[in-house]
């Protein structure tokens, strides 16, 4: 499946790039604005999916645009910015911007409020279930099955399995699995971090997987 | 207006008559007339003049006094040459020209005040919105580039974006009717924005969050109330002890929602609790944490005010809590079903 692509309209060039890494980074194709003068032109060309746009520009401000686009198009427009007040968020409303985010965000918003609009509007089928190496992980039901034996999951440890299986093959951080939890308002700590992967251990191995979960000293987890 | 100091400066009038009377009783006296006849004259020309004096001074004195309540119960008290009739005398023309003057010079510089006020709060919020932007690129480069070093500079950014919306918010916090609006805000919701935007500081100080049973709503403004638990939040971090702990809990009792912030930090003495809300007070908790600036909690208390919300802190020597309490609007709750 081509991936989707999302244009980003925004004058500080560090922030660009650093949105494009991350859009990049999570499986997005991201596209630059870089001739202010020509932002019109650039959506019609590039007709992206998705568009990130700021409200102080150059040469037209963010509201303007918006309702440039909205003349020819109904791609869902994200406002990113630094101004906060109720009539700006009013404003970027009644354009038909799709939502309203203030710098400066936290970027796992960012990325949700995103894949939200994407779902809604280009109704992805979010596929839900998992798989690596035969194990299965569910997430509609909090399951994990294995050779057609299953056990059930706890909401933490459905969170932490959904990291180490899109991750698989990679070694995940202690850190950045608990970063991953907190983004998804699980505020757990580093011991329950612990508590949870050993029962998740248990859990494995109930239904004949030992091993699945290795560690790596002073680094991390690996499926 | 006092009628010993009104009869005062009738002195030379006094003087005047009383050489008039003087002359009269002389120039009487060698055309030769009687006692009689001179003591007569001189009576019935004292009482008249009385009678003169009286008058007028209790006209005087009911005129004045009129002018002096009037200006009393007017709230800017400057303005009184608009309310006041041009006066009939002569020098008190002269009183009221000079008043008038003064109420022009005033009002230009009030004028000038608040024109000046206002170009510093608008250079306050446009240099808050600037900065922004290199706060928010630095945090992309922090999160693309993942590492220890990174976390601990998220940690200082998550600071200096809570000190900055300390600056917007005290500079907005004095025209905030142009700038709230009130939307159902389900209380979990903005509890997790305020903590997504303090993960990193959080996370550093191994503060245990425990959110048990936030499931009301309310109607209130939501980025001033993420605003005020940002604070809340940043208090607690600064003020923690061991195993620190921060619990949110929310309580619906008749027409009010109670919401608890409790941690279980150094806490505030008792002789402290009544003036946290003071503007620069820092107390004892102060003298010991070099970073107290008695700014926080006297602009959530401030926003608060505006927004009908109840600000409470609670404390028992060990650890603190903050009930902010919000009313719940039945016209509201009725027209939405």
């Amino acid at each position: 499946m081509k991936p989707y692509k999302i244009l980003i309209i925004e004058d500080d060039p560090v922030i660009q790039n650093e949105l494009r890494i991350l859009l990049s980074g999570n499986g997005y194709d991201a596209v630059l604005v870089k001739d202010f003068s020509a932002v019109i032109e650039v959506v019609k060309e590039e007709c992206p999916h998705l568009i990130l746009l700021d409200i102080k520009l150059p040469q037209e401000n963010g509201f303007s645009l918006c309702s440039k686009i909205r003349t020819f198009s109904n791609v869902p427009i994200i406002f990113v910015t630094s101004c906060d007040t109720d009539m700006d968020e009013l404003n970027s409303i009644m354009l038909g911007g799709d939502a309203f985010i203030t710098k400066p965000y936290n970027t796992a918003i960012l990325l949700a409020k995103i894949a939200f609009l994407l779902k809604r509007v280009y109704s992805v089928e979010q596929s839900e279930t998992l798989s690596w190496q035969g194990v299965i992980l569910h997430l509609e039901s909090s399951m994990i099955e294995y050779k057609n034996q299953q056990a059930e999951l706890t909401k933490n440890e459905v969170k932490i399995l959904y990291y180490l299986f899109k991750h698989a093959g990679k070694i995940c951080s202690r850190n950045d699995i608990v970063d991953f939890l907190w983004d998804n308002q699980l505020y757990v700590d580093d011991n329950a971090l612990s508590v949870n992967i050993n029962r998740i251990r248990d859990k494995l191995s109930s239904i004949g997987l030992n091993d699945f979960i290795r560690t790596k000293h002073r680094q991390g987890y690996t499926l | 207006m006092s009628r010993k100091q009104y009869v005062k400066n009738l002195l030379p009038t006094f003087l005047v008559n009383f050489i008039g009377m003087l002359a009269l009783a002389l120039f009487l006296i060698a055309s030769g007339n009687s006692i009689d006849t001179i003591i007569l004259i001189l009576v019935v020309w004292s009482v008249i003049l009385l009678i003169y004096i009286s008058v007028s001074c209790t006209l005087r004195k009911r005129y004045v006094e009129r002018l002096l309540s009037m200006a009393e119960q007017l709230e800017e008290r400057y303005l009184i040459p608009e309310l006041m009739k041009e006066p009939e005398r002569a020098d008190d023309r002269v009183f009221y020209q000079i008043l008038k003057m003064a109420e022009k010079a005033m009002l230009e510089k009030i004028n000038t005040i608040q024109r000046e006020r206002k170009e510093y709060r608008e250079y306050i919020e446009q240099w808050v919105h600037e900065v922004k932007t290199p706060i928010t690129a630095m945090k992309l480069l922090c999160e693309n580039n993942h590492s220890d070093f990174t976390r601990e500079l998220l940690v200082e950014l998550e600071k200096t974006n809570r000190f900055t919306e300390q600056a917007l918010y005290y500079a907005r916090s004095e025209y905030t009717e142009k700038d709230y609006s009130i939307r159902e805000v389900p209380l979990a919701d903005v509890i997790h924005e305020a903590i997504a935007d303090n993960k990193y500081l959080l996370r550093q100080n191994h503060i245990t969050i425990d959110i048990a049973g936030v499931g009301d709503s309310v109607y209130t403004d939501e980025k001033w109330v993420r605003f005020i638990l940002n604070q809340l939040i940043g208090n607690a971090v600064k003020y923690r002890t061991e195993q620190p702990l921060l619990c949110f809990r929310s309580e619906k009792q008749d027409d009010q929602v109670h919401l608890f912030v409790e941690d279980n930090g150094i806490g505030i003495s008792e002789s402290d609790l009544p003036r946290i809300f003071e503007k620069g007070f820092t107390g004892q908790n102060g003298r010991m944490i070099q970073s107290s600036t008695g700014i926080g909690l006297y602009l959530c208390k401030r926003l608060c005010d505006k927004l009908g919300i109840g600000l409470e802190a609670h404390s028992d020597g060990s650890g603190t809590s903050i009930v902010l309490s919000f009313h719940v609007n039945h016209f509201i709750v009725q027209v939405q079903g």
